[in-house]
């Protein structure tokens, strides 16, 4: 992250003359002195709950410091970072957080993207389709989790019914390894598909007419129009939301937290939610920051490289 | 990353790429795509139908094997739980009062702070403008179980853990660099030659933005503020953490310690998780025109 | 919010007190004040909390008109999260943390409440409880089990009594309970058979709170096992030692077998609706959560208490090679960041709700008294059908490990055991991980960075 900051000397108190100052008065703030009173505020208050937090979470990183037990903090400098990266119960966390990522973000961006394609051919009733297939990302995640637990118990879940009445067998939706994993899947895709299908179909809506019907005339078959036309023009847009989905389903806790707890065993532990378990089972706090600082580091750098092969794209 | 899209997702044009003639089939496939499609906002939509049902079912029924879809006795039982306990008010719609007031303030703080910033942003040149905006846009892309030490490490010196101010403020802090990325977009739209126009019949910059542009941007300001309030109302991972006692947890917490006792009354969590999500929907509603905008941060608008 | 700023950033570099050993309460209880006051407790979402609320502030409130009882509740996955992270906060909105009795190594060794034995000895009549009840919600170190060391500091009162009642479907299995743990299993598969659509058993499974790690640590302690060496602090090689070996081996492969699909998520509120929908032949819950079977609104055993009782039967677990029971419930503490005039208020309630005639009056309105003399009281016997249960099991109880790791220890054992049960490691796997894993918890003292993953 780069120097955010070029104008902290100002006082936040200036945000109070941001009402207009009756006619004719004389003194003028400047562009600059505007730009400045106007800025500050919001940066300083990002400076004290989000970049003070960090800083400090940083030093702590460096530290075998513990929120409960008191007592100074010895710094221990990469020990913790060490531990961190060489743990074998980390790396089945990320192994676990990736396949839930990869998962549940290519499912939802096929499903949303296929949706997206079925509005957009429609002429009728666009826009009550489009809302009513909203609702569920509008859900907090917590409602979304309770529920969809509540759907999903092998016994009394209307899910479990359901396939029983077609003769199927009962599944254990949230108790086997890989179908808790599968259903956490399932859960937040059920909820973020809209998500990517709001973004597809604003692309789509977008191609210009006369694209396809120059297509037409050259009597081009429908997936090469699609393949040429319509996916390159949605292409970006998706990408960005792939990466938004993304971030988000790295950083998964409510849902784990609610559906599952990691169980069975620790098999649908996440990485966040393996942050939570070392700083409030243990409240080892440093080691804890240290694995915080790399979460947000990884989210940064993929970020980064991500958004660099965007431009690329859109330059080409 | 402003990728500019002509057209409103609800309200876009009919478009009608070949004669229905050309195509191979084309009523079978009109036929196989609409059932398609049904098919899919069935799956969407069974969940929330479930829900709904829920609320309304008796406990015997909720838990009736096969489960009950039509024939069940309707009670309204279950909602008037959701805010009546035996001694008076319930704890749950405290919190529902909690997170009115949590939500609200959090949405006003970052609507204040961050529209002028915006337009600040929008109109003059910052130093390091890019480094700026992105550095603004991370401060959100921290995962919040990672944030919540440091905050609560902070907190706890300054006597802000369980209380109300403290969520405001966090709330604040992660909704500012939404409001202003957001905003930054309606700014943009917005000539600056308006302004321009005004200071030279003798207004200031201030005054320039606070009677022209201002007023042109509150639709934007409105849709803003909506995701805003939608983010603070659905926040759990800074509740849970942050607070602790009755008087100060909003719902999402307090709808999921409706679990965890002895009995799980799934007949109140469907209530409860009902009535919590209908703000939300009619809100979501109000502003369907700028869902793009703003559930990508503003990155991508309409 | 540059003052905030400031304020922190000193906070940040300065101040970290050392005192890490637990504040004393005085032995008299201080004068109390005359103003309004309100008596705050915390403890999870559960009917004895709404018990407790309405019991103080009926009973309470006649000799302290002035004070007003509050109990404030947290969803039970949160209950060791919300307490300790406001200890942590040094400022606490409750007088009186609930503390499950493992939780009290943690709390004494990082000072977050009081040191009562003074108080103890002034106050209560400690003759009146059997010893490793008194022991067991309060002392630390730990007691050996059934004992109490009477030279060791005291830090609460018992407030809660609980342990595992066995709860078996008397008209599908018989009015007799069988007696070994055997017998339970063979009649559990009988049962099963006999009846589709019935589970032979329901038990707690899941990985959150100390759900499977009860359940494990109730069959260790049935087949003879034990979880640690406290003296040498050794696990590893203690609880996976051959008994233990056989507890995993009975529970995974005898036991499991017999409950229903998908029930490796299974706490409290699970196993009650299985029993309350007719679906389970013998479950075991904790009496204290035991109540709502009886309620026939929730229930289709029957439509009132009676007809329910019918059918529903309650005893003690049966036993194998040694007859423990897991112990349950628990004590009343004194947050030690509360202001002194709430903690003398809080040292009068425990006294006062220590007294003989409230005890039975705590029994009546629902709770579960630790006197001897009010657990023997008609008032507490007649009150429920597994009151009976609970006085027989006060001298078979065995506890966990109340060290300050407790939280640590108690996750491991939760997820391996849930793992082992839900197919994810086999059981000798997850047995050898918890030793190996929980050990390494105990020594990692003198390890350096990387603490707690």
């Amino acid at each position: 992250m780069s120097n955010p900051v070029p104008l902290t000397t100002d006082h936040p108190g200036q945000v109070a003359s941001a009402t207009p100052p009756a006619p004719g008065r004389s003194r003028r703030l400047s562009d600059r002195g505007l730009a400045v009173a106007f800025i500050s505020p919001a940066l300083l208050l990002l400076l004290a709950m989000s970049v003070f937090p960090l800083l400090w979470a940083l030093y702590l990183s460096f530290t075998d410091y513990s929120a409960t037990r008191g007592g100074p903090a010895h710094f221990v400098w990469f020990e913790n970072y060490t531990a961190i990266l060489t743990s074998a119960q980390v790396h089945l966390r990320a192994l676990t957080t990736l396949i839930y990522v990869v998962g549940a973000v290519a499912l939802q961006t096929v499903l949303g993207f296929a949706i997206a394609y079925l509005i957009s051919r429609r002429t009728h009733g666009r826009g009550l389709l489009t809302t009513l297939f909203l609702v569920p990302m509008m859900l907090s995640q917590v409602v979304v989790g309770l529920f969809w637990k509540f759907m999903l118990d092998a016994q009394f879940g209307v899910i479990n019914s359901m396939l029983g009445s077609l003769g199927l067998g009962q599944v254990e939706w949230l108790t086997r390894q890989r179908t808790a994993l599968i259903s956490l899947i399932v859960v937040d895709t059920w909820q973020w598909t809209p998500f990517i299908m709001l973004i597809a179909l604003a692309g789509l809506t977008a191609v210009p007419k006369y694209l396809y019907e120059a297509a037409s005339i050259d009597r081009a078959s429908e997936w090469f129009r699609f393949r040429t036309i319509t996916l390159p023009l949605v292409w970006p847009l998706l990408l960005i939301a792939v990466l938004f989905r993304a971030i988000e389903a790295f950083r998964l806790f409510d849902l784990v937290y609610i559906l599952t707890s990691g169980g069975p065993g620790v098999s649908t532990e996440t990485l966040s939610f393996h942050v939570y378990k070392v700083a409030f089972l243990g409240f080892n706090t440093g080691t804890a920051s240290a694995y915080g600082i790399l979460m947000v580091l990884v989210v940064i750098v993929l970020t980064q490289l991500y958004l660099r092969y965007l431009n690329k794209l859109k330059e080409d | 990353m402003a990728v500019s899209v002509d057209e409103a997702v609800p309200t876009g044009p009919v478009r009608d790429h070949t004669p229905p003639a050309r195509r191979f089939g084309g009523r079978g496939r009109s036929v196989l795509e609409i059932a398609l499609l049904t098919v899919l906002a069935v799956v969407m939509l069974f969940p929330v139908l479930w829900m709904i049902e829920t609320s309304i079912k008796e406990n015997r029924d909720v838990y009736a094997i096969p489960a009950k879809f039509f024939d069940f006795t309707v009670t309204l039982d279950h909602f008037k739980d959701v805010f009546i306990a035996s001694g008076g008010r319930s704890a749950l719609s405290v919190s529902f009062l909690n997170s009115v007031v949590v939500a609200g303030v959090s949405t006003v703080l970052a609507t204040v702070l961050g529209v002028p910033a915006a337009w600040a942003y929008s109109r003059f040149a910052v130093k390091a403008k890019k480094d700026q905006l992105f550095f603004i846009l991370s401060t959100r892309f921290m995962p919040p179980v990672v944030v919540v030490i440091p905050i609560f490490l902070m907190y706890r010196q300054v006597g802000l853990i369980d209380t109300k101010l403290g969520l405001i403020l966090i709330y604040t802090a992660f909704n500012v660099p939404f409001t202003i990325w957001m905003m930054k977009g309606f700014v943009d739209e917005v000539p600056a030659e308006y302004e321009d126009a005004a200071m030279l019949d003798g207004y200031t910059r201030l005054q320039a933005f606070w009677r022209f542009t201002l007023p042109l941007l509150v639709p934007g300001i409105a849709a803003t503020a909506v995701f805003a309030l939608i983010f603070s109302w659905n926040e759990f991972v800074f509740a849970i953490f942050l607070t602790s006692s009755d008087d100060v947890r909003t719902a999402p917490p307090a709808i999921a310690g409706l679990i965890g006792g002895t009995t799980v009354d799934w007949g109140l969590v469907a209530a409860a998780s009902v009535v919590f999500a209908l703000p939300v929907l009619a809100f979501a509603y109000l502003v369907r025109k700028h869902l793009i905008a703003g559930v990508t941060l503003g990155a991508v608008r309409r | 919010m540059a003052a905030m700023l400031v304020a922190t950033t000193m906070a940040a570099c300065g101040q970290d007190d050392g005192a890490t050993s637990a504040p004393k309460a005085p032995a008299t209880i201080p004068e109390l004040t005359k103003d309004p006051l309100t008596l705050s407790f915390i403890w999870f979402d559960w009917p004895p909390a709404h018990a407790l609320e309405a019991f103080a502030n009926a009973e309470y409130t006649k000799v302290r008109s002035n004070v007003t009882i509050k109990v404030n509740t947290v969803p039970n996955a949160n209950w060791h999260d919300a307490m300790f992270t406001q200890f942590a906060a040094h400022k606490t909105d409750f007088d009186i943390p609930i503390l499950d009795s493992q939780h009290i190594g943690e709390a004494v060794t990082n000072g977050n409440i009081l040191d009562i034995t003074d108080f103890v000895k002034k106050n209560i009549d400690v003759k009146a409880y059997n010893p490793y009840l008194l022991a067991a919600y309060g002392q630390y170190p730990q007691a050996e089990t059934g004992k109490r060391d009477e030279n060791a500091s005291l830090y609460g009162l018992p407030l809660l009594g609980d342990t595992w009642t066995m709860i078996y479907r008397k008209d599908l299995i018989g009015d007799k309970p069988p007696q070994t743990w055997d017998e339970m299993i063979s009649v559990a598969q009988k049962c099963q058979a006999d009846n589709p659509g019935v589970s032979g058993l329901a038990f707690h499974q899941a990985n959150g709170s100390d759900a499977a790690a009860v359940t494990y640590n109730t069959v260790n302690a049935v087949y003879g096992g034990n979880l640690w060496d406290s003296k040498t602090r050794k696990i590893d090689g203690v609880i996976n030692d051959a008994a233990g070996q056989e507890a995993m081996d009975v529970l995974v492969n005898k036991m499991k077998p017999l409950t229903a699909a998908g029930s490796g998520n299974w706490f409290i509120d699970e196993v009650n609706a299985a029993v309350a929908q007719g679906k389970a032949c013998i479950a075991f819950n904790w009496i204290a959560a035991s109540g709502g079977l009886l309620d026939p609104k929730q229930s289709t055993l029957g439509t009132t208490r009676e007809e329910i009782l019918d059918k529903l039967g309650f005893a003690t677990l049966p036993s194998q090679k040694t007859n423990l029971v897991p112990l349950g419930g628990m004590g009343m503490h004194v947050s030690a960041y509360s202001p002194a005039a709430n903690q003398a208020e809080a040292l009068n309630f425990m006294k006062w709700f220590e007294q003989a005639d409230i005890q039975k009056k705590w029994a009546a309105a629902g709770g579960v008294p630790s006197r001897t003399d009010a657990l023997e009281s008609p008032e507490f016997l007649n009150a429920g059908p597994f009151n009976q249960v609970y006085a027989d099991s006060v001298s078979r109880m065995r506890d966990m490990w109340n060290v300050p790791e407790y939280a640590r220890l108690v996750d491991i054992e939760n997820t391996n055991v849930n793992a082992a049960l839900n197919g994810a490691k086999t059981p000798k796997d997850a047995l050898n991980d918890i030793a190996k894993e929980q050990q390494g918890v105990l020594d990692s003292g003198s390890r350096k960075g990387g603490g707690g993953l």
